[in-house]
């Protein structure tokens, strides 16, 4: 046996250790605390900023004039114009509305079919293949959209084929993902014995599905689609490419209108001062939309929390 | 260089003195009306004992007694539970290690611990080993591997590795693993190892040499055992503690403390015996 | 019986939607790669210069805007986010400015992407006068990606077992020795797995990049303060402008390009999941 036995040799190097680690520490909890409040402090940079920069929106231009139904901004005299955004407004609901309809059933119902019904190997398949639908660029599923989902809508209605419903359904496509991937956690965090007391009660699958298991997942399906709705809100370039950009307020599913995002995208390069601001009012109504969203989903799931208890 | 040297020799010369000095005063560990919660909730109340020098002592009683809660209480490895809290006091070498001044850290290094699972890092057994010794800035090759090598002979563990210290730690056996993890303690030279169950998930063969091994560490160790397996504490420990939760809900209490002998075959308290008997006849 | 037949209408019905949502997928890469596969994997285009006026654009300088720009926005993202993720995995204990933190991190990863694009106008490129470069959308997309890599980093550090940490205190190790020797090196195919998945989503970001690197480029960008065109924002602004000719070649080129990297890496972060799982499942 070697001569270091006992506590001696470690003694000095101990010390020097504790000596050389005790500042480091707390240095670095310091350190590691900033980088965490950088979520925070982007954040707020975020909204002073947008705000900021529509403040002259509101104060030169009015509520009046911004929530109008007319949008004509004139670039050589933009204390002139028509900045009225309820257009757009009106457009992203409707957008967001329709791309639910496509993308909330089929992202529901895959997470069921993937949870449910399919056999292990094909389901795992085909979740794969819809988280790969996430990653695919919004261009890249815009520019489908404009090249096959428009000249279709197109010839099928006899119109341009831009609008809310080419819109709608490259929304559909976006949010589903989104749905699926929720929608199936909260189907697969449901306690097994909740299924098979079903089964064992002699219910056959859907009514398993339908009255046990999607009710004692509503909570989480529910958060899903609230995501999946922020998504849409938000979208700016592939509903840009597909859905004509006019300025009109429209209520038909194949006459072309604009979406917040969709116009801020159109318009900011030849904008500048209340135009400019104009614009960032929009984001800021965007901002808020998703900042709603958010808050909605923590009281969603708050009360699941407590009904739990 | 010399002078270095000088003062290590002097450090280790005041050293085997204070240890000699120690093993003759007797304790190395003074628990003092130790009461611990998690939260609200009492896990331990009122403990009081004593742990010589050199010794190993056994916790033994039925599970939830807050025998692993005792343990840890004793590096401080509950402080990483959030709010938990400890009142009392728990002198080692007659400094109360709940102090502020008292440094977690250097604690840690002189009072090692043993887990009921063997958790080798996934790295190869030499860097296992040499783990601590590197923390603490030991940067010479030959030196660690000096280390490394009289702490895995210690463990009993050199002759079946030595030709594969650059395996992963993970492609030895449990009881290896477990030999390992007791080896890397030994690494950072403690002076108490503080042991929680460490044969529960060994078969009877690696139990026995895990076994031998504590008693041959008992010569340069203070040791504190937590086991659920009362042969092992008859076997192996010099004192044996019955701690006991008597009542669903309420803290584990110390019921007896004394010599291993006299727990196992006269106990003074009615509740250690029949837990004895229940479980050891 | 009546139940048994609506059962087997419902599983129709599901297999039904579960088909669509993945024959989406192939009908999307398949429509995308017919367009412009063979565009695309010609070295004349992707190797090629672009062209502003006249036909045959390449879109060399647009990948190599992309590539520049996911590189510098992990430099700026990873450390940030790990060093959160770190900081709420292995320091904070689950109080209030944890949850505070968490909250911040959610609302931020809900937020339009449109809306980053007009912050990084307003900070980067008017406020602090950086104009449209690679430097100002590196910036923007950071803070995009940060609340995504924090929360990779901070599930990948947690699913490392209790035991090693406990372990390492246990020798004397201080907190941070243990996260930088034990906690990290474990938890690193999951944060690269997370990295690299991040690196897709870089590449794909056009709507916050629009205001903020610039759209269209004929050189291949060198200094990160200069003007860039990542191949996504490039692609939106060649549909839209519609300057040369043959837009609908370089287009449907360029979409297929994108698309390909973005499934590449996507596929590269399944792999490197994969083998690192399998590797766990051996030892």
């Amino acid at each position: 046996m070697l001569s270091i036995s006992g506590p001696s040799l470690f003694i000095k190097q101990a010390m020097d250790y504790l000596r050389s680690i005790r500042k480091r520490e707390l240095h670095i909890k310091v350190l590691l605390m900033i980088c965490a409040s950088v979520t925070f402090v982007g954040l707020l940079l975020i909204f002073i900023f947008v705000f900021r920069e529509s403040l002259p929106a509101f104060t030169r231009l009015g509520l009046p004039n911004l929530f109008s139904t007319h949008w004509n901004p004139d670039v050589s005299h933009p204390e002139a114009g028509n900045y009225g955004m309820l257009p757009f407004v009106v457009g992203t609901l409707y957008t967001t509305l329709g791309g639910l309809l496509v993308g909330a059933p089929l992202g529901i119902g895959s997470a069921i079919f993937i949870d449910q019904i399919a056999p292990p190997k094909i389901g795992t398949a085909i979740g794969r293949g819809i988280e790969l639908i996430a990653s695919i660029p919004s261009v890249v599923i815009g520019w489908f959209g404009l090249t096959l989902l428009v000249p279709m809508i197109g010839r099928l209605t006899d119109t341009s084929g831009f609008g809310i419903l080419a819109a709608s359904l490259v929304l559909g496509v976006m949010v589903l993902p989104t749905i699926a991937a929720l929608s199936l956690e909260s189907l697969r965090a449901l306690p097994s014995e909740l299924k098979e007391a079903a089964y064992g009660m002699g219910a056959t699958r859907w009514q398993t599905i339908y009255k046990v298991l999607l009710p004692a997942a509503r909570r989480g399906v529910l958060v899903a689609v609230i995501l999946g709705m922020g998504r849409a809100i938000g979208e700016a370039m592939a509903v840009q490419m597909v859905i004509g950009n006019s300025r009109q307020l429209t209520f038909s599913l194949t006459n072309g209108t604009s979406t917040l995002a969709a116009r801020i995208v159109t318009d900011m390069g030849e904008s500048s001062g209340v135009f400019r601001s104009a614009l960032f009012a929009q984001g800021l109504i965007l901002l808020i939309l998703a900042m709603l969203l958010i808050l909605t989903i923590r009281l969603v799931s708050r009360e699941k929390k407590e009904t739990v208890r | 260089m010399k002078s270095n040297l000088e003062v290590e020799n002097l450090i280790v010369e005041k050293d085997k003195e204070v240890g000699k000095e120690m093993a003759k005063l007797g304790n190395k560990i003074e628990i003092r009306d130790l009461s611990m919660y998690y939260d609200s909730f009492k896990v331990l109340e009122n403990i009081t004992m004593s742990i010589p020098c050199r010794s190993i002592v056994a916790l033994i009683g039925p599970s939830g007694c807050g025998k692993s809660s005792l343990l840890r209480c004793i590096n401080r490895m509950n402080d990483l539970i959030p709010n938990s809290k400890v009142e009392g006091e728990i002198l080692l070498d007659g400094e109360n290690i709940y102090n502020p001044s008292c440094e977690v850290i250097e604690l840690r290094r002189r009072v090692g611990m043993v887990f009921q699972k063997p958790n080798p890092f996934p790295k190869s057994v030499y860097d296992n080993v040499s783990f601590g010794p590197q923390v603490m800035g030991i940067d010479n090759k030959k030196e660690m591997d000096e280390i490394v090598e009289a702490s895995l002979k210690k463990a009993a563990l050199w002759d079946e590795v030595k030709d594969k210290l650059r395996t992963s730690a993970l492609s030895l056996s449990g009881g290896q693993q477990q030999r390992l993890c007791i080896a890397r303690a030994l690494a950072v030279q403690p002076e108490v190892i503080l042991f929680d169950e460490p044969c529960s998930a060994l078969d009877p063969v690696a139990t026995q040499k895990i076994e031998d091994l504590l008693i041959e560490l008992k010569e340069n160790y203070t040791i504190v055992i937590v086991t659920h397996n009362m042969q092992q504490a008859a076997r192996i420990s010099d004192i044996t503690a019955f701690l006991l939760m008597e009542v669903q809900g309420e803290p584990g209490r110390l019921i007896e403390y004394s010599d291993t002998n006299k727990i196992f075959t006269n106990p003074s308290d009615y509740r250690t015996e029949r837990y004895i008997t229940g479980r050891f006849g | 019986m009546k139940a048994t037949r609506v059962d087997r209408i419902a599983t129709f019905f599901f297999w039904i939607l579960g088909m669509i949502s993945v024959g989406i997928l192939f009908i999307i890469v398949g429509e995308i790669f017919a367009r412009g596969l063979f565009i695309a994997l010609k070295p004349s285009f992707f190797l090629g210069k672009p062209e502003a006026m006249k036909e045959g654009g390449g879109i060399l300088p647009m990948i190599v805007s992309s590539i520049y720009l996911a590189v510098l926005t992990l430099l700026i993202s990873l450390p940030l986010s790990l060093g959160a993720a770190i900081y709420l995995a292995e320091y904070s204990r689950g109080g209030k400015i944890t949850r505070f933190i968490r909250f911040c991190a959610d609302s931020l990863s809900s937020l339009p992407s449109i809306v980053f694009g007009l912050f990084g106008l307003a900070i980067f490129v008017v406020r602090l006068g950086w104009g449209y470069c690679l430097i100002s959308g590196a910036f923007t997309l950071a803070l995009l990606n940060l609340p995504t890599l924090m929360r990779s980093a901070e599930e990948s550090l947690k699913s490392v077992p209790k035991t090693y940490r406990e372990a390492s205190l246990s020798l004397g190790a201080s907190r941070w020795t243990t996260v930088r020797q034990v906690v990290v090196p474990s938890s690193l195919p999951g944060i690269i797995t997370g990295t690299v998945l991040s690196i897709g989503r870089i590449m794909g970001e056009s709507a916050a990049l629009i205001f903020t690197t610039g759209t269209f480029i004929r050189k291949i960008p060198l200094n990160p303060f200069q003007t860039a065109a990542p191949l996504a924002v490039n692609i939106w602004y060649t549909q839209s402008e519609a300057l040369v000719p043959d837009y609908r070649n370089i287009v449907n080129g360029g979409a297929a390009f994108l698309l390909l990297m973005v499934l590449v890496v996507n596929l590269v972060a399944r792999y490197i999941g994969k083998f690192y799982r399998r590797r766990k499942g051996l030892s």
